[in-house]
């Protein structure tokens, strides 16, 4: 058995690389890439200044400042950022059982921000530190209504979409009355939702942290049951399993990882699905495999776009959200047209 | 349980009639009500003699230049979102399948805001070619012998979520005056519509009215299966297409005039449905709520003075928990 959407399983290439090698691989990936993303930039740092900046630190060389002020809690974020959204993508897919399922999709990153705005303008809270818990409040709250309609086994995945869908609707439709109301956050909005990594600061790092860690743990101990549902709910009973305290864990872990991502550096969208859609045909069907790589792919995929998005060639000034946005949604798109996925 | 009586080949329930006619009375009453109201209340008998044999002076402007326009559009925008709901949920056999978030009618609000980038104005040729091109793409993209129900709909959520990111990178690209003006296309609005936009909408209504006319007995075929429907002698694709063709084009011309309303399209089929009780496409009803739900909502825009709400804020006060009891409810029995 697998946790597998049937059609989808039959489409895991017959010799797929086991998930070891498949890991070592997407390491291989996120290191390159998050080197490349710590050289290139405005000014090309060398790797003997990146040496320098970490073993001889010089508060007064431009190269040092640019490294540890600039470079380094940028691609810290990214990293965490693409880690909590490859977890948070994988894992929605296989609680749904659904390989459309990601946290962009199904309204839960349009949540996070909808409780950042309410923040924003009821408390007048500018600290992602602070937002946060707001940005939980607003995932619970779209989680909750869509897992209710889509944690169940047999839901047709379809209007699991829709019901994201409209949630997400709700939560924009909100969104877009109160920056009507009020023009200072309509500003400080509209730069934030676009996901850039450009504010990203070690002190906000370590206050999203926590959050982060703790959905992480969550998922793996979730990701250890989840095996076991995998096989259905009738056999995950006889093993011991308590079927909805699973189904509770992870999406308190999906909460927690989206949540946390949100504040850090706004929604963005289609990473949990390209990184569980790409780490699936090496997991062999175990969930533990699954996250795994889909938090390293996740990892790459926004690190890549970061950088892509910096490059002169594509203007300079693209944010990794609007780049994953606009390559993820003809992505899902082709997915369907190309009719493996749009069936029940 | 409806008691019927055939007349002929039609079947008239008598909850039908009732449902449309209170509908029709209920919009004509909040019509009179908005044309009274304002900062300069007009007495009913006064409404009706500038009507009738036209006039002059400040109350005669008021009606015939800004409130006469505004409601008219806001009747419109409310028909043409109401049956394009109607339709879509009809024709795809879900509640939710509304355009709001297939696809269409972010399309044409992006439209409206690329015509406001690029040129300053022109919202109107924006917001219907935002909507075609979008309609040409998803629709092309779902088709597979015949238009595919369940493609259409994840193909419409993936074009949904691209064109709002689109819209997003747009807002940042402007200065802050022009975002705020953006944003108020994203969420419709019915302050200072004049006679042009009337005309837009009235027309557009009328040139799809025959084709909504010709759909509407055989969607009540469409509305079990596919295959009772052949079995009733209608061509099922050629039928889809054309029902989404009408759709789209609904879609395109409220935006056009109004910007998106949220909500107003998906509102309107369920419960023009509920009222009806029957198992036909609640097409004249649906029209009749979208246009109830619009007047409403640009009523309480007017109510709250000084800032200038949009209407689309109130259909989206008013959609939004109604879709959430009616997702909760679908999910309750199963239905999801």
């Amino acid at each position: 058995m697998s946790v597998l959407h049937p059609e989808v399983h039959s489409l895991a290439r017959p010799r797929a690389p086991g998930p070891v090698a498949a890991s070592m691989a997407f390491l291989g990936l996120v290191v390159a890439s998050a080197a490349a993303s710590l050289i290139f930039g405005y000014r090309t740092l060398s790797l003997s200044d990146i040496g320098s900046a970490l073993f001889d630190h010089d508060p007064f060389l431009p190269a040092h400042v640019v490294f540890t002020e600039i470079r380094l809690p940028r691609v810290l974020a990214a990293c965490l950022a693409g880690l909590a959204l490859g977890w948070a993508g994988a894992l929605m897919q296989i609680m749904t059982r659904n390989p459309l399922a990601d946290p962009g999709i199904l309204g839960v990153n349009a949540g996070a921000a909808l409780g950042v705005v309410l923040a924003i303008v009821l408390f007048g809270v500018s600290d992602p530190a602070r937002y946060v818990w707001s940005a939980l409040v607003g995932c619970v709250f779209v989680s909750a209504i869509v897992f209710l309609l889509g944690g169940r086994q047999n839901t047709n995945p379809t209007r699991l979409l829709i019901a994201g869908a409209a949630m997400m609707a709700v939560c924009l439709a909100s969104i877009r009355a109160i920056l009507l109301l009020n023009r200072q956050t309509l500003d400080t909005y509209r730069f934030w939702v676009l996901g850039g990594l450009d504010g990203a600061a070690v002190e906000t790092i370590q206050a999203l942290l926590p959050f982060l860690l703790a959905g992480a743990a969550l998922a793996v101990v979730a990701s250890r049951w989840l095996n076991a549902l995998a096989l259905g709910s009738d056999v995950a009973r006889g093993l011991g399993v308590r079927i909805r305290l699973v189904q509770v864990t992870t999406a308190l872990a999906i909460v927690l990882l989206c949540g946390a991502t949100v504040s850090m550096v706004g929604p963005i969208g289609f990473v949990g699905l390209v990184s569980a859609h790409v780490a699936r045909p090496f997991a062999r069907a175990d969930a533990t495999w699954h996250l795994l790589l889909s938090g390293l792919a996740g990892m790459t995929l926004i690190l890549v776009a970061d950088l892509l998005g910096r490059l002169p060639l594509l203007g300079g000034g693209l944010q990794a959200g609007v780049l994953s946005a606009i390559l993820g949604g003809p992505l899902l798109i082709w997915m369907i047209w190309r009719g493996r996925l749009g069936r029940t | 349980m409806i008691a019927r009586t055939t007349f002929a080949s039609f079947e008239i329930a008598p909850r039908v009639v009732l449902t449309r006619a209170l509908l029709t009375g209920f919009v004509l009453a909040l019509a009179l009500t908005t044309l009274r109201f304002g900062t300069y209340p007009i007495a009913t008998a006064d409404l009706l003699i500038f009507l009738i044999r036209g006039g002059d002076g400040i109350a005669h402007t008021l009606v015939v230049e800004h409130r006469l326009p505004r409601l008219m559009t806001a009747l419109g925008v409310g028909v043409a979102f109401g049956l394009a709901g109607a339709l879509f949920q009809t024709m795809l056999r879900n509640p939710l399948a509304s355009p709001d978030w297939i696809g269409f009618t972010p399309g044409a609000s992006f439209g409206a805001l690329l015509a406001i980038y690029a040129t300053g104005g022109n919202v109107i040729p924006g917001a219907v070619l935002g909507t075609l091109a979008t309609a040409a793409v998803v629709l092309a993209l779902a088709m597979d012998q015949g238009l595919n129900v369940r493609k259409l709909i994840v193909i419409g959520i993936g074009a949904n979520l691209s064109i709002a990111a689109a819209a997003d990178l747009l807002l940042a690209q402007v200065d802050l005056m022009t975002a705020a003006d953006m944003t108020k296309w994203l969420v419709g609005s019915l302050n200072g519509r004049d006679w042009a936009d009337v005309a837009v909408i009235w027309v557009g209504l009328a040139a799809l009215l025959p084709g909504i006319l010709a759909v509407g007995f055989p969607l009540k075929g469409l509305m079990l299966s596919d295959d009772v429907a052949r079995g009733q002698g209608i061509a099922v694709s050629a039928m889809r297409l054309l029902t989404a063709g009408l759709g789209v084009g609904l879609v395109a011309l409220g935006v056009a005039v109004a910007g998106p309303l949220p909500f107003v399209a998906f509102l309107a089929g369920p419960i023009a449905k509920g009222l009806e009780g029957g198992t036909r496409p609640a097409l004249y009803s649906a029209a009749m709520v979208g246009a109830l739900v619009v007047l409403a909502a640009d009523y309480v825009a007017r109510l709250v003075p000084l800032v200038l709400l949009p209407a689309g804020v109130f259909t989206a006060l008013i959609g939004a928990p109604c879709l959430l009891v009616l997702l909760v409810i679908a999910a309750r029995r199963g239905q999801i």
